[in-house]
């Protein structure tokens, strides 16, 4: 994260009209030299229209990328360096494995197209094939491929010629669920190894939450969130990234002034829900007064057997309430509660071990910092 | 602020026309194809409106004269329609029962069938119709002869000469689009819509009724419209079967009209016209009709239909296969061979002289052996340089998103909505009309069958462009291949089985071609479909089976290799 331009992206204001509407619609961010960004939205949020317009597959109507320091989108200087002189390097949904190849020659495209020497080249594609496992494979033509072993050629062909910045369009989502599991492992470790800057794009959080130095949540055409894993999951700034990453109960209601105290400093509020019921939250902003919602994850909320609690309502540095289970549905790594409590409903995940029967009473609690107040 | 997102928002409009050789050489095509397609039309329609001396462009005096002279002779119009309805009919039952049988019912050899059913259309109504003269004609067919000889009397069983003739001919070899459509139709269909219904209870022939025909009706409804308007246009069969008894469609008597002395061609213009505006009204239908019956359920998608348990109405419809490949394929092509070799065409072995005679005239005789080697020349011309210049309009029309690519695609399927031979007229008009002397030479052949061959060549190769995923091509251009480099080593490689495909049926199409070279043939340019015309009309029955076997040769090789190029590269494409 220094000032050296080298593998640095910047994104100010980018807007991407399709005719009337616009896909994307003022979006700005900054990728550092070897971070690992991930652009998670619903589909037509607009990110992979962001990444194509990155790549200079999509021609933006206004604002400006600058790649390494240079500049290869600017509406102002009417400028736009069309991809191939971008530098960059990209892995497609499709995989877009060329099928009249071998795989040896879709690697070596890039290197060739760099004029480099024959055996430079195939030192290169050696290493490349290499760190994907697929060297025994050079030969083969590219069409009798399977999808997985399409998705290494995709890879090694982004890597082959060294670019500092590599871009992913859904590179996984054409896979089965278990080959996507261990190929997310091998991307992290490939990514750190290369030291590349890579922007990543797709619609499944638990990928762009397990894989990403920052996520960055799109919605309709615009940026809803930034921020590491932990702070997307843990504090959600909009409904929208609460509810889209991750599960979470929304309770909407109004807040009923700071709570003061020597835990929260000064991002405790109190509020009441429309239940009326009062909670202990947790602002990450300073509250402009008018915020209706909080938001509890549903794996944040902890159960314990009996309908006793030892005082309904928040205590200092706990919400504590009391509640039925109403359904129980088991779905292996968690079991999910659906439990009646003073306030509606709550979601609740709890791990297959802690198990409680459907109509039995129990006593919820979760820490103020996980209700968390929401932004808009 | 509001100039400047006025200013930045036209920048992609802009950005399209900055002068660049792209944005020329796209000007440049749709300048030269809108001209070869809309000129020809804007003369046919001042002709037909002309009152005045023929020829004058523009004409001096206008009027409606020439289309109320046609309503006078409404026996054309009469004689038109009934032919037409007749084949019509005939071309979709039997493509519906062929099509059900090949895609629904456990046949053997279903495949190797399904081939054959195509085999008539490329044969081409001229030569079916020369092959049906031969069998059927009153007296002298053979199928007459050997039931002359078989029962003793002297009745004819078959007068391919009659307007049943002529529809039995059309039906054969131009419904063959009937059987494709409603095969389309029928195999993309869901088996799953018709398993739900067995499954909630309703029987076979209960879910045929309710829910496998109501599915399949706007496909079959779209194949008679689309099928009806192909009738309307046909020329050949009429030609040979119905100009011999004076019976005329509008087709005929409009090549009818441009013979006469002097010729009428302000009438021939007006039928024309009148023609184009009747089939576009069809193919406008149709379009609706296609459109609309386009349930959410029939994807484009490709199923495989569950085949049916029958019983003996397989082996009936099989027959009914069986016959069709026999009267459309086997008897022609037998009846031509036989006849190709004879000097007096017989269907008597014993009373047969067998000659060579016709083959050497054929390649001996020089005009006819020109209007062959032109014919062949034409064809590989014509397909080379049109796969060229296809594939360009194919590139700006589905992948440029320059301004006004979809009037580039309108433009170029536009002669689909021509019948063949009024689009011949409108050429002769306005090849005749223009200062570049190319008029009775093979050049003007040549422009018209690129042109009329536009619609054909773009569909075969946007086919395989769309088939193309285009990540293909970008991933190409972010691995920092320029335009051209990314053509030569991705694009164009992926197209190459199109672009076989795609020569080889413009080649067929060249070869076979007959409505427009009708009118377009000269002292200097013969080519092989109109001189099997004259070879027929100067009554050397002997000699034109001889040229109608040379070109369905020349056609089934073209077919052979497009066959085996197909296959052998159907799996590199992903």
């Amino acid at each position: 994260m220094s000032d050296n331009p080298e593998g640095r992206i910047e994104v100010k204001d980018l807007v991407v009209r399709y005719g009337e509407v616009a896909a994307v619609d003022g979006v700005s961010f900054s990728v550092a030299r070897g971070e690992h960004v991930t652009l998670l939205g619903p589909s037509g949020c607009g990110k992979t229209t962001t990444l194509r317009a990155i790549a200079g597959l999509e021609t933006p109507s206004a604002g400006s990328i600058h790649i390494a320091g240079q500049t290869v989108y600017s509406a102002a200087e009417r400028r736009n360096v069309p991809a191939e002189k971008r530098g960059i390097s990209m892995v497609f949904q499709s995989y877009a494995v060329w099928p009249h190849m071998s795989v040896f020659d879709n690697v070596a495209y890039g290197l060739r197209v760099r004029k480099l020497p024959r055996a430079e080249i195939a030192a290169q594609v050696e290493r490349a094939l290499d760190l994907v496992q697929m060297r025994d494979y050079a030969t083969r033509s590219a069409s009798l491929l399977s999808g997985g072993q399409q998705q290494r050629v995709a890879l090694a062909r982004a890597i082959a010629f060294s670019p500092t910045v590599v871009l992913f369009d859904e590179p996984l989502s054409n896979l089965d669920a278990k080959l996507r599991a261990e190929m997310r492992v091998e991307l992290r470790e490939l990514q750190r190894r290369l030291d590349i800057t890579s922007v990543y794009v797709t619609h499944d959080q638990e990928e762009a939450l397990a894989i990403s130095d920052r996520v960055i949540v799109m919605h309709v055409g615009g940026i809803e969130q930034i921020g590491t894993p932990e702070d997307i999951y843990h504090r959600p700034k909009t409904r929208f990234v609460a509810d889209f990453v991750g599960s979470a109960n929304l309770i909407t209601g109004r807040l009923a002034g700071p709570i003061a105290g020597p835990v929260y400093g000064t991002g405790g509020v109190r509020f009441e829900s429309d239940s009326g019921i009062t909670l202990h939250a947790w602002a990450e902003h300073p509250p402009r007064g008018d915020e209706d919602t909080v938001a509890v994850r549903t794996a944040h909320i902890a159960l314990s057997a009996g309908g006793a609690p030892s005082a309904s309502g928040p205590s200092a540095n706990e919400n504590s309430a009391t509640g039925r289970i109403r359904q129980r549905l088991f779905h292996g790594d968690f079991i999910q509660y659906i439990i009646d409590w003073p306030g509606g409903t709550l979601t609740v995940r709890r791990p297959p071990t802690e198990s409680y029967d459907e109509g039995a009473a129990v006593t919820l609690s979760f820490a103020p910092e996980n209700c968390v107040l929401l932004e808009g | 602020m509001k100039a400047l997102s006025l200013r930045i928002s036209r920048r992609p409009l802009l950005a399209g026309w900055r002068p660049s050789a792209q944005g020329a050489a796209t000007l440049i095509v749709v300048v030269f194809c809108g001209a070869l397609v809309g000129y020809p039309i804007v003369y046919l329609v001042a002709e037909s409106f002309n009152t005045g001396e023929a020829g004058t462009f523009p004409p001096e005096t206008v009027g409606l004269d020439n289309y109320l002279n046609l309503i006078d002779d409404s026996r054309i119009i009469t004689n038109t329609a009934f032919v037409a309805c007749i084949a019509t009919v005939m071309a979709v039952v039997l493509g519906f029962l062929i099509a059900w049988t090949l895609t629904r019912t456990r046949l053997p050899g279903r495949a190797r069938l399904e081939r054959l059913m195509q085999l008539p259309y490329y044969l081409t109504p001229l030569v079916g119709a020369l092959a049906w003269a031969i069998l059927a004609s009153p007296k002298s067919g053979f199928l007459n002869q050997l039931w002359h000889f078989l029962s003793g009397s002297d009745g004819d069983l078959f007068n391919i000469y009659s307007p049943w003739g002529i529809a039995w001919v059309m039906a054969l070899f131009e419904g063959t689009v009937a059987f494709v459509m409603i095969g389309a139709a029928m195999k993309s269909m869901d088996p799953s819509l018709e398993e739900t219904s067995r499954v909630l209870g309703a029987g076979k022939w209960r879910t045929m009724l309710k829910v496998t025909l109501p599915l399949v009706t706007p496909g079959v409804l779209g194949a008679t419209i689309f099928v009806f308007a192909e009738m309307l246009g046909s020329f050949a069969a009429a030609l040979v079967l119905g100009v011999p008894g004076r019976f005329f469609v509008i087709t005929t008597a409009i090549w009818e009209a441009t013979l006469s002395f002097p010729p009428d061609y302000g009438r021939a213009s007006a039928m024309g016209f009148a023609l184009f505006a009747v089939m576009l009204a069809s193919l406008t239908l149709y379009r609706r009709i296609i459109r609309r019956g386009n349930y959410a359920t029939i994807t484009g998608k490709a199923f495989r239909p569950r085949p049916l348990e029958m019983g003996a109405i397989t082996w009936l419809l099989f027959a009914l296969c069986c016959f069709y490949v026999l009267v459309s394929v086997v008897l022609p092509l037998a009846a031509l061979t036989l006849t190709s070799f004879q000097r007096f065409a017989t269907v008597f072995l014993s009373q047969t002289e067998l000659t060579l005679a016709n083959y050497q005239t054929a390649f001996g005789f020089g005009a006819v052996n020109s209007a062959l080697t032109t014919s062949l020349l034409l064809g590989v011309g014509v397909a080379t340089v049109g796969v060229v210049v296809m594939a360009m309009l194919v590139w700006i029309i589905y992948r440029s998103h320059l301004p006004g690519h979809s009037l580039v695609e309108y433009v170029v399927m536009f002669p689909q909505a021509v019948p063949r031979m009024v689009f011949g007229l409108g050429l002769l008009w306005a090849w005749l009309n223009i200062p570049i002397p190319i008029y009775g030479t093979v050049w003007l052949l040549a422009l018209a069958y690129f042109t009329v061959l536009l619609p054909l060549g773009v569909r075969t190769l946007a086919g395989v462009v769309l088939q193309i995923d285009n990540s293909l091509e970008e991933c190409a251009r972010v691995c920092g291949a320029s335009w051209s480099y990314q053509l030569r080593t991705v694009t164009l490689p992926l197209m190459r089985p199109g672009i076989l495909a795609a020569w080889l049926l413009l080649f067929i199409a060249s070869v076979r071609e007959l409505g427009v070279s009708i009118f377009l043939v000269g002292p200097n340019a013969k080519v092989i479909a109109p001189a099997i015309v004259s070879a027929w009309i100067s009554s050397s029955t002997e000699l034109s089976a001889a040229l109608a076997l040379i070109q369905s040769g020349a056609v089934f090789i073209a077919l052979i290799v497009l066959l085996r190029a197909a296959r052998s590269f159907s799996g590199e494409l992903p």
